[in-house]
């Protein structure tokens, strides 16, 4: 084991009382007063309440073993999150003074499983348009370097895990918020399959696209807490009532015959990506190939399609849902999310329909494409991370990401890391799977993380 | 789309009731082209009958 465990290895140590949820805890809080100062990975920091946490869960675990592989787990909660007496402000001038009286359903259902909260994690204003420097906090700053961007907007979570200040973390992600983070910060993030994991008690980016679903060092760990975050939950409208699978049943099982298809023109042609990530892919699809899975190639309609669709359906749900305060407080928001709902603006409500047209026909491409395929793989990032000063505040325009098809079908997707590219930042390739074939995704991902050597190497900030 | 007029630029900022600053409105102006292009690649030949992704089946809830 690393001096930072994974969920995994911390869960077995804990279960065999070589472990204490209280030394771990203790330990994360020591990287965080370390730490911190140069990540702003945390809002809100809440050690009494994980030191209480920590506590009780070694209490109960000596008294009758562990409930779950989650038992005595220190996480973070992004800050959209709402939790019961603590503050949730959503980095927002809006909220500094929100104190919700319950929790998220995310929030409760790793609560229940015994996890540890350190805090709520930085955020770009309302899940959007970050980095912000004219917000009530600073915006998070990546471990690898500490002056280069998180990708955002679960960028807390995504920094906190990479150093280990966190073992695990709620992100939430309406065009990439999960899976650009987890890229740029060199862990894994998935964005499960629209309506698996309930929305209810997290501040809205963009109804239909929004996702709520973990971050953690590997893709096991996402896969240990997704099994707890999982689940029909009548508060959200958007809810799946489906059977719940074993997340992890399928790890080791080898990925020998699976089939993977790569959508080569998305990161070749329709986004051309850095030199870095693009070894990084190709060195992964030999990877793949090595480990017997059938590579295949798949085409899709062009990249920009799929984001000019999201992008109209995201400009439409924010300005809705943020109507109010844009009418009467327009100044108080962030400049850059102050310029994204100023977007809405221009969005008939005829281009909003015809863009959920347009959703209806790329679901039924991708359904299609992926027929007789397990996963499809791309890139999640165009580059490594670039300069927290050098963030271009129009990127909406500049290029297509690669994230943002996926919110617009609601399939599941996971980011991984695939290398190291310039400046040594990480680099990484995106698995998407079928609708609620998480389990199968995690396979893939988990045997790649464990046929290559990028688990191994943790920020050098972090000293471990 | 409206042309790319002060005139219809203003009314679309009314419409939406906000109250924007000229440095504000001017770089608004300069992403307006890409929101057209945005609206453009939504639009395919699809007729009149093709639905739209968000539509809804009515629930045990709705039956009670």
């Amino acid at each position: 084991m690393s001096v930072i465990p994974t969920i995994a290895e911390a869960a077995r140590l804990i279960a065999a009382k070589q472990l204490s949820p209280v030394e771990l805890t203790r330990a994360c809080l020591e990287r965080v007063h370390k730490l911190d100062e140069q990540l702003h990975a945390f809002v809100h920091l809440t050690e009494e309440r994980a030191l209480a946490d920590a506590r009780a869960a070694e209490a109960a675990i000596m008294a009758n073993g562990p409930k779950g592989p989650l038992h005595g787990i220190p996480i973070g909660l992004k800050d959209i999150v709402d939790t019961k007496g603590i503050p949730t402000t959503c980095q927002s001038k809006f909220l500094q003074d929100n104190i919700p009286e319950t929790d998220a359903a995310c929030a409760e259902k790793l609560a229940a499983a015994g996890t540890v909260l350190m805090g709520k994690t930085t955020t770009h204003e309302f899940a959007d348009g970050g980095p912000s420097f004219d917000l009530p906090k600073p915006p998070a700053r990546n471990p690898w370097n500490t002056e280069h961007f998180t990708a955002g907007s679960s960028s807390g979570t995504g920094a906190g895990v990479a150093a280990g200040l966190i073992l695990g973390g709620i992100g939430t992600d309406t065009g990439g918020s999960i899976r650009g983070p987890a890229a740029l910060c060199g862990i894994a993030g998935i964005k499960p399959t629209y309506g698996l994991v309930s929305r209810a008690g997290v501040a809205p980016a963009a109804f239909s696209l929004d996702h709520i679903g973990p971050m953690a060092w590997t893709a096991e760990d996402c896969a240990l807490m997704l099994q707890a975050l999982a689940g029909h939950d009548q508060c959200d409208p958007a809810s799946a009532s489906r059977p719940i699978p074993t997340y992890t049943a399928q790890l080791g099982s080898g990925i020998k015959g699976l089939r993977i298809g790569v959508v080569h023109h998305f990161h070749e042609t329709d986004h051309q990506v850095s030199d870095g990530t693009q070894r990084g892919i190709t060195a992964a699809i030999a990877t793949f190939r090595d480990l017997g899975a059938d590579i295949r190639e798949v085409q899709l309609s062009p990249l920009q399609d799929w984001n000019a669709c999201g992008s109209l359906i995201s400009i439409t749900e924010r300005a809705a849902a943020y109507e109010e305060w844009a009418r009467t407080r327009l100044g108080d928001f962030s400049e850059r999310l102050r310029s994204r709902l100023m977007l809405g603006a221009f969005v008939s409500g005829v281009d909003y329909v015809q863009a959920v047209r347009r959703r209806r026909e790329l679901r039924a491409e991708l359904q299609a494409a992926m027929k007789g395929l397990d996963v499809v793989l791309t890139a999640t990032q165009p580059a490594e991370a670039a300069r927290i000063d050098a963030v271009p505040k129009w990127d909406l325009f500049a290029a297509p990401n690669f994230t943002m098809p996926f919110n617009v079908a609601g399939y599941p997707a996971i980011s991984i890391c695939a290398g190291f590219g310039a400046g040594e930042l990480p680099v990484a390739i995106q698995l998407v799977g079928k609708p609620f074939q998480e389990p199968i995704v995690f396979r893939i991902a988990d045997a790649f993380e464990k046929a290559t050597p990028f688990r191994d190497r943790r920020p050098a900030l972090v000293g471990a | 789309m409206p042309e790319n007029n002060d005139e219809a630029f203003e009314f679309l900022l009314a419409r939406a009731g906000l109250s924007l600053t000229d440095e504000q409105k001017a770089e608004l102006k300069t992403v307006y082209a890409g929101i057209a292009e945005m609206a453009q690649r939504v639009r395919k030949p699809r007729g009149r009958m093709a639905e739209p992704a968000h539509v809804y089946d009515f629930t045990e809830g709705d039956l009670a």
